[in-house]
């Protein structure tokens, strides 16, 4: 017969507790003070980390591009100029590298840098020159470049 | 050439235990297919009594996973260990960058100095470029 309803005198006891506390604690044994033992409190302390990691995601983005972009700023100021003109010149002349690639060749590739930061000179004087020059003169080299999109 | 990282998988199993049933299934019906269909992965079949059943994969690189197939159909065991089969031995955890390169820099990583003038350019009213 089946029994539908478990009668009042059964009781069963928890034999897991240990391990169930122990899967909270491990996440919270690098934090600082009783937080880091008592489960208590170690289980906001948790939920609270991982709510902040979730949303740190985002920030992540935001605050590594900031550092490509003084990174390229420091290092295009080497070379005497300044970011605004070096991107909007790299821009203008096509060459399609983002901030990222950029920061890492200003550090491991310092070469290759200083020739980056040459070419956004040249199109900025070619650029002064087609906005002051009155067009006498043939336009420079590296702004004739043919745009594909 | 493909080389399969994993090297052994143990099936070490308890001949009359109750939740051995599906590694007993296992080993009477799908070992042999699962050994001729991977020639090259060793398997051992040895029986223990006493302890839960285990299968143990020891890859290339030194590796050794335990999975307990307590209480498992043969089907869910064929699919463990094929999938044990496909793995290599890196540890499980999260990956920090998806590249990684011995040599980073090839033209000399910057250092404060690179783009100042040295001595051999450095032009001063009493300083001869040499």
């Amino acid at each position: 017969m089946v029994l539908l309803s478990v009668p009042l005198w059964l009781r069963s006891r928890l034999t897991d507790r240990f391990w169930r506390v122990q899967e909270v604690l491990k996440y919270a044994r690098h934090f600082r003070g009783r937080k880091n033992r008592c489960y208590k409190l170690a289980v906001r302390s948790v939920r609270r980390a991982f709510v902040k990691s979730t949303k740190a995601r985002r920030e992540k983005k935001r605050f590594l591009r900031a550092l490509w972009i003084t990174r390229i700023e420091a290092a295009s100021l080497e070379h005497g100029l300044k970011y605004p003109a070096f991107i909007s010149n790299l821009v203008k002349s096509q060459v399609e590298l983002n901030r990222k690639m950029i920061a890492d060749l200003a550090i491991y590739e310092p070469k290759t840098f200083k020739s980056l930061a040459a070419l956004a000179q040249r199109r900025r004087q070619e650029g002064f020159l087609a906005a002051l020059g009155d067009g006498k003169e043939p336009a420079g080299i590296f702004s004739r470049i043919v745009h594909h999109y | 050439r493909y080389v399969r990282q994993l090297q052994r998988l143990q099936l070490l199993f308890s001949p009359t235990a109750a939740d051995s049933r599906g590694a007993r299934q296992f080993v009477e019906e799908a070992a042999v297919d699962f050994a001729r269909q991977h020639p090259d992965v060793v398997l051992y079949v040895s029986p223990r009594t006493g302890l839960a059943p285990v299968l143990v994969a020891e890859y290339l690189n030194g590796t050794v996973r335990e999975e307990l197939i307590a209480s498992r159909t043969s089907e869910e065991i064929k699919q463990l260990a094929t999938k044990l089969a496909g793995q290599s031995g890196l540890d499980i955890i999260r990956i920090r960058k998806p590249f990684h390169t011995d040599n980073p820099s090839i033209q000399g990583q910057w250092h404060p100095l690179t783009n100042k003038p040295s001595a051999l350019t450095v032009q001063g009213p009493r300083l001869q470029p040499k």
